[in-house]
């Protein structure tokens, strides 16, 4: 076997390609949990200082009555309280997340451990991320149920992020209910992140309102929608920008209109395209890949494995159903084979074939051992005869013959 | 990974040690016992407040300390997280194929969970598929309407898995958990009888392989009970079963069964005689398991272990290859000339080739329905394409040896 063709070394480093997002999710998380701690003390802080200051000044100057000194203490400690409680229930999700990321470190050390791909534990820890990626994709393609059964029954659910994606199909599904409410809260809690990204979430959702309430027609609603926008949109945006314009047009348009843009704004598509981009805005924020990572890994392993032979009209004198020795190729198997139809084949630059190969009457070729082998197993085969395993012929041993393959 | 995992160790302590939500209680504390004194005597109030405002601060100042520990902690796990993943970003194929194929992807997994006998989860895959095409077709109606009946029908779409297919999953799932779990081979050697035929095509022999495990077990069985002790075994029940079934082996594999017997005369003390190994196999379950869940799969038309997985393993070693290629082209700026095929060989173990590759010996190319490999009367093979291009239509020499030959000579073979 020529030594390029095959190798079972096994690199971690650079095996952990599809590993990045399992890190990088609930990094992102520790993050955002931060920036919210230091968001509460800070804003406690200007609360309590000034207040402190103020009452020690006004009962020095004995401005303030007693009760009023009292009352404003009270509020002080009443608001110290409620940071603790924040601080504290913060805290528990930092530690929450911190030993999830804990314990996917530690599923991925066990990699490096590994010697070889050959080895049994490669096999163990592959299955287990296969388990994770299927979850992955079940989660991005909003089967959450099955995604939640299968982290469950495989014991990963420290290794996949369940909370995560039930939240963000929450939103979604709101979304294609037509309701701009939960998406809108969530843009107000990364408020701070959003403003790096280069999409204009809140932008879109706030003009999907106003297009709501211009649908309707209805003078009074109209009135509000240009508070709507005066409020929301012009905030945002330059005020003479195209957006701005166009909503502003949309005013004299109803919703059965043929005159784009004003057509696009009132079609029900938009709330698609609002989900879309609410995905993609989420995957993002978080470094989630916007592709599941099964379809990389399935892609790439697809073409790996896929030969011209996988398509091919005439059926394979290796691995099909009805060799033993060998088992049916992943690709020509019911489940992929549709899936790679479409793939390009893997180069190789040797031809690979059974050792000792020998050609029968038909053309088709075999190894010598193994034909010998299937002959003398099946029962009805005469001593002396082998029989094709593919065709079912049966031919005289020395009809075979040699054939040299380089 | 060294790094990171330092990195996270040290941040985990230090999210044990913070003293942030200790110095919010002081704070509490302090204003707490302040508003005591002050409510005590009204007049101790603004020495009591003007006292309060360093500590406070101070206070403050502690949880935001923390607080900067903390983030220094997080950052410096970032750079190690950076570190880990430098030039390693996620390849991003910007026309994504498998996306445009969502149903053959979740046939995909259904039938892989089938297979892996995740029978509960595959049926609340299927129902979720159901449902969210129900969805689809007519969003006016909420989703919980999905009837018995449009489900039923939907699973017959080509989409998932069929009932047969399901059901005979499950067949096999049971089988195998009776053959490890509980050492019962008889749904198995069943279910071989069942298939007799169809095994025997394949020049397969799982139904002696099975039976003759039988005999062993059959052998061993009332010693492995009675805890170990070496009486003989129970032979008697072994060579019952041999007269009852072994008839049906006699021509074919008359010298395994002769050494079956041949053995029991050695009874007491099988462990020094030849045949040992037959009675003393580790690994014989295993392999009897592996065997007959190829051979089960095999006439399904499907390969024995999970495509999925197998695809999603090969994936993953294939990726680094993929992405050095990806970067070496956008360095280089060159395109991806042979749309069918890749452009670099990806190393692969083993145990992952399935077929025999055939690669023109002259052109280099592999070999396709197309341009199928040809062999000349001395049994050298090369493509079709190459010995047109050598024969010009006139007798010609064979590449590899001084053997001539005309093309019309040359005979297709299938690999």
């Amino acid at each position: 076997m020529a030594a390029e063709l095959t190798s079972i070394k096994l690199n971690p480093e650079s095996h952990l390609i599809l590993d990045q997002p399992l890190l990088r999710l609930p990094h992102e998380l520790a993050r955002r949990n931060f920036k919210t701690v230091q968001r509460v003390v800070e804003r406690e802080k200007e609360y309590v200082l000034p207040a402190l200051r103020d009452a020690a000044n006004a009962s020095l100057s004995n401005t303030q009555t007693p009760d009023q000194t009292l009352a404003a203490l009270d509020a002080m400690i009443s608001r110290m309280q409620g940071l603790k409680r924040k601080m504290q229930s913060l805290q528990e999700e930092e530690k929450k997340i911190q030993m999830q990321s804990r314990k996917r470190i530690q599923h991925l050390e066990a990699l490096y451990k590994i010697p070889s791909l050959a080895d049994v534990k490669y096999d163990q820890w592959s299955r287990v991320r296969l388990d994770r990626l299927l979850v992955d994709h079940l989660l991005r393609s909003g089967y959450s149920e099955s995604a939640k059964q299968l982290a469950q029954e495989r014991d990963i659910e420290d290794l996949v992020d369940l909370d995560v994606f039930t939240q963000c199909q929450q939103v979604v599904e709101s979304l294609h209910r037509g309701e701009t409410k939960e998406a809108l809260q969530w843009c107000g809690e990364n408020k701070a992140a959003l403003k790096k990204s280069q999409h204009n979430l809140e932008f879109e959702l706030r003009l999907q309102q106003y297009i709501e309430m211009v649908r309707t027609q209805d003078p009074s609603k109209k009135i509000d929608a240009i508070n709507h926008a005066r409020k929301y949109l012009v905030s945002n945006q330059e005020p003479d920008s195209k957006e701005i314009q166009r909503a502003a047009g949309m005013l004299v348009f109803a919703q059965d209109t043929r005159a784009e843009p004003y057509k696009t704004f009132f079609s029900h598509e938009r709330w698609k395209f609002l989900s879309d981009l609410f995905i993609q805005t989420h995957h993002e924020l978080l470094s989630l890949p916007s592709q599941p990572l099964l379809h990389i890994a399935l892609s790439a392993g697809l073409s790996a494995l896929k030969t011209p032979l996988c398509h091919s009209a005439y059926t394979s004198s290796s691995s099909n159903s009805q060799s033993t020795t060998t088992s049916v190729c992943p690709i020509c198997s019911t489940e992929l084979n549709e899936l790679a139809r479409r793939m390009p084949y893997a180069h190789h630059s040797k031809s690979y074939v059974e050792g000792d190969p020998i050609v029968l009457p038909n053309g088709r070729v075999y190894g010598k051992a193994r034909l010998l082998d299937i002959s003398k197993n099946n029962g009805s085969v005469e001593s002396g005869k082998v029989k094709d395993p593919t065709t079912g012929d049966v031919f005289d041993e020395s009809e075979m013959k040699k054939v040299y393959i380089m | 990974m060294d790094l990171v995992q330092k990195e996270h160790d040290r941040l985990l302590k230090k999210l044990r040690t913070s003293q942030g939500i200790n110095n919010v209680q002081a704070t509490i504390d302090m204003l707490q016992s302040a508003r005591d004194t002050i409510a005590a005597d009204p007049n101790q109030a603004a020495i009591a407040l003007t006292r309060l405002q360093n500590p406070v601060k101070a206070s403050f100042n502690a949880i935001n300390d923390s607080l900067k520990e903390t983030h220094g902690g997080l950052n410096k796990y970032t750079k190690s997280l950076d570190k880990l993943f430098k030039d390693r970003p996620l390849p991003s194929t910007e026309h994504d194929v498998l996306s445009e194929q969502e149903h053959l992807i979740n046939r995909a997994i259904a039938m892989h969970l089938l297979r892996e006998g995740q029978f509960s989860v595959a049926a609340t895959f299927l129902s979720e598929i159901a449902e969210k095409k129900d969805l689809m077709h007519n969003p006016a109606s909420p989703s919980s309407s999905a009837s018995p009946e449009s489900s039923s029908s939907l699973l017959n779409l080509d989409e998932v898995p069929s009932p047969e297919i399901r059901k005979e999953f499950a067949s096999m799932y049971y089988i195998l958990s009776q053959l490890k779990e509980r050492k019962n081979l008889l749904p198995a050697i069943e279910w071989s009888r069942e298939n007799r035929e169809a095994l025997e095509a394949r020049g397969s022999n799982l139904e002696f392989e099975l039976c003759r495990l039988q005999f062993v077990w059959l052998y061993h069985g009332e010693s492995d009970m009675s805890g170990g002790n070496h009486v003989p075994g129970n032979w008697r029940a072994a060579m019952a079963y041999a007269k009852r079934e072994f008839h049906t082996f006699l021509p074919r594999y008359i010298r395994e069964v002769q050494q079956l017997m041949g053995a029991m005369a050695f009874c007491p003390n099988l462990h020094g005689s030849p045949y040992s190994a037959i009675f003393n196999n580790t690994s014989a379950w295993d392999d009897v398991a592996q065997f007959f869940t190829r051979e089960f799969c095999s006439l399904l038309g499907l390969s024995a272990d999970s495509p999925l997985y197998i695809a999603a393993t090969a994936g993953a070693i294939a990726l680094p290859t993929l992405l050095k290629l990806q970067t070496i082209m956008k360095a280089k700026r060159t395109e991806w000339t042979s749309e069918n095929e890749l452009p670099v060989e990806i190393p692969l173990p083993p145990s992952y080739l399935f077929h025999s590759i055939f690669v023109c010996p002259v052109s280099k190319e592999q070999a396709t329905d197309e341009n199928p490999p040809m062999m000349m009367p001395c049994g050298h093979v090369i493509a079709e394409e190459s010995l047109k291009r050598l024969s010009k239509g006139s007798r010609f020499k064979c590449p590899y040896c001084p053997n001539e030959s005309h093309m019309k000579d040359a005979r297709k073979v299938f690999l």
